[in-house]
């Protein structure tokens, strides 16, 4: 009885998993197939539905070396703004968060909760006016107007507030006492001690900004400074049915995540389930 | 006595030292929150009521007018009929199946981490190309789903230029890649919830279903608070897919609000109307998470 439960539950979540990952297997491996392949072993099953009869890495040469669609340029563009917007990010956080969670300062309570009155109002409120100060700064069409209104995270603030929270408070008053600064202690012992926080906030932002569609797609215009996510979108909708191309650009931008992923996952998770715990 | 006055004064020094400290390690992120946040939300506030195009830059007061015509407005009335439809079926679904993923893979047990990774993937997979892919996988022709729908016999179906439909298709990718976050959250919820409330629950002879309903649900009452909320706000807010899978088709029936107030601000540049709106939209969102959050308090 026992058994057969643990069979069907392992059955289970074989299934899931299969359903979790065949887009993404179907994907990669479609990528390296000519594309006539991959509609004539489209009906019927057939281990060629998936698998390449004639493996090739053509797709991928003929989307990096694409005159009008320079993919490598995209992701160039996007991993320099998703890495800048990140460490920005980071500093200017974890600067605030800091001086919440440490630092006795009047009226904070009032500016803490400012902080967090911004986390209810929806980007697609501010989108029109946002779009227009960019007009007003001239940034349309600039790295800035990517980066610097993605620099201030709200969520960042709390999460890496509730993080300092833990802290031993001695650390402050071993600084009174040695003479320290504050944003001395702040450098060699808080920001070390909050590496596992960091990592986390790190990682969604960068991986929130790899994946950031509309705003880039309203304020970039020149093609050679689009983002990834917006640059495939239209690629998929003006390649038309040349599904193996598409598909070789759709996992040329998402390999770099996955692995970046699989690789820190512990930290993408961990955020995610504090979020949860302390929201 | 001379070192006391001393340790006071160099205290009140430090508290100075801390003030000013902390006033520049605030200031960055507020600078961006008032220019970036509140600034906009109040410049929003004032463009809804103006009659307000990028083109012609001529902004004129018009009152209450723009939010009378969106009562009017057939296509935003139905944009928010899709938005809804989407949200009423994902809420339930998607919480259900992420609750569900979590009970099964929350013990500990050969491969369990494994498949923790294989359900999460799909979230870190991003907006467009999920798009993509489930747009080829949906396609009529080709697509590996209505293969698979015909090697069961059943019929096959065209999601996507089926207007009837197609709003489902954008709703099983919507799960598919949304229900990994979740299921993280409730992980972490399950695991909150101290094995000796169950340990005694089994002295007294309650089944499993029995300890499901008594233990595990009221307990993660306020995880499940969290899930849903955050799911409708994101549900009603959902464009992102919307762009790259149907682009607001076929026939305009996968429209959501969003997707309407990008159209309205930067395909028809009525940036008064369109910010009006997104006020709309927001009063909405703020409406339902406040009823969402006094409904779980009451039960708390």
């Amino acid at each position: 009885m026992k058994i057969t439960l643990l069979t069907v539950k392992y059955t289970a979540m074989v299934l899931i998993a299969l359903i979790c990952l065949f887009p993404v297997i179907w994907m990669i491996l479609g990528s390296l197939r000519p594309y006539q392949e991959l509609f004539k072993y489209a009906s019927g099953l057939n281990i060629h539905m998936l698998i390449p009869v004639d493996f090739t890495f053509s797709n991928y040469g003929k989307v990096i070396f694409n005159e009008t669609n320079p993919f490598f340029r995209y992701i160039g563009n996007t991993l320099f703004v998703a890495a800048t917007v990140t460490v920005a990010v980071l500093i200017i956080n974890a600067m605030a968060a800091f001086a919440f969670a440490k630092l006795r300062f009047r009226g904070k309570n009032l500016v803490f909760i400012l902080f967090m009155s911004a986390m209810v109002i929806p980007g697609e409120v501010t989108l029109v006016p946002n779009y227009l100060t960019m007009h007003y700064l001239n940034w349309l069409n600039s790295y800035e107007a990517l980066i610097i209104p993605s620099m201030l995270s709200v969520f960042g603030i709390f999460l890496l507030r509730q993080f300092f929270a833990d802290i031993p408070n001695e650390i402050m008053e071993a600084a009174r006492i040695d003479g320290a600064s504050i944003p001395r202690a702040f450098m060699s012992i808080v920001l070390p001690a909050a590496v596992p926080a960091l990592v986390t906030l790190g990682l969604m932002t960068f991986l929130g900004n790899w994946d950031s569609y509309l705003w880039p797609l309203i304020v970039i215009n020149d093609n050679a400074k689009q983002m990834i996510q917006v640059a495939i979108a239209s690629f998929s909708s003006t390649e038309g049915t040349d599904w193996s191309k598409i598909l070789a650009a759709s996992t040329i931008s998402t390999l770099p995540i996955l692995i970046l992923f699989l690789f820190l996952q512990r930290y993408y998770i961990q955020g995610i389930a504090m979020s949860g715990i302390k929201g | 006595m001379e070192s006391a006055i001393k340790g006071k004064k160099g205290s009140d020094r430090f508290y100075r030292h801390e003030q000013r400290t902390a006033l520049w390690f605030i200031l960055p992120a507020f600078l961006l929150l008032l220019v970036f946040v509140f600034y906009p939300m109040i410049q929003a506030f004032i463009i809804s009521f103006q009659n307000y195009s990028l083109i012609s830059s001529n902004k004129s007061f018009v009152g209450l007018d723009n939010y009378v015509q969106l009562f009017r407005d057939k296509e935003f009335l139905s944009s928010l009929a899709h938005s809804f439809y989407f949200a009423v079926i994902v809420i339930p679904v998607q919480t259900c199946i992420s609750l569900g993923l979590a009970l099964l893979i929350q013990k500990r047990r050969p491969g369990t981490g494994l498949f923790r990774t294989f359900y999460f993937i799909p979230v870190v997979i991003s907006t467009s190309v999920a798009a993509i892919v489930f747009k080829l996988i949906y396609n009529k022709d080709f697509g590996a789903l209505n293969n698979f729908l015909k090697l069961l016999h059943l019929p096959t179906t065209s999601f996507l230029s089926n207007p009837d439909t197609a709003m489902n298709g954008v709703i099983i990718l919507g799960i598919w890649k949304a229900v990994g976050f979740f299921m993280i959250i409730y992980l972490a919820g399950l695991n909150n919830i101290s094995q000796d409330l169950y340990e005694a629950a089994r002295v007294d002879g309650a089944s499993k279903i029995q300890q499901f309903f008594r233990i595990t649900l009221p307990l993660l009452n306020r995880t499940t608070a969290f899930v849903v909320i955050i799911t409708t706000i994101d549900a009603i807010k959902l464009s992102g897919l919307i762009f790259v899978l149907t682009n607001g088709g076929p026939n305009g029936s996968t429209e959501t609000v969003v997707f309407y107030i990008y159209k309205l601000a930067f395909q028809q540049s009525q940036m008064g109307y369109a910010t009006s709106a997104a006020f709309v939209l927001f009063a909405i969102v703020l409406i339902i998470s406040l009823v969402q959050m006094k409904f779980f308090n009451r039960e708390d």
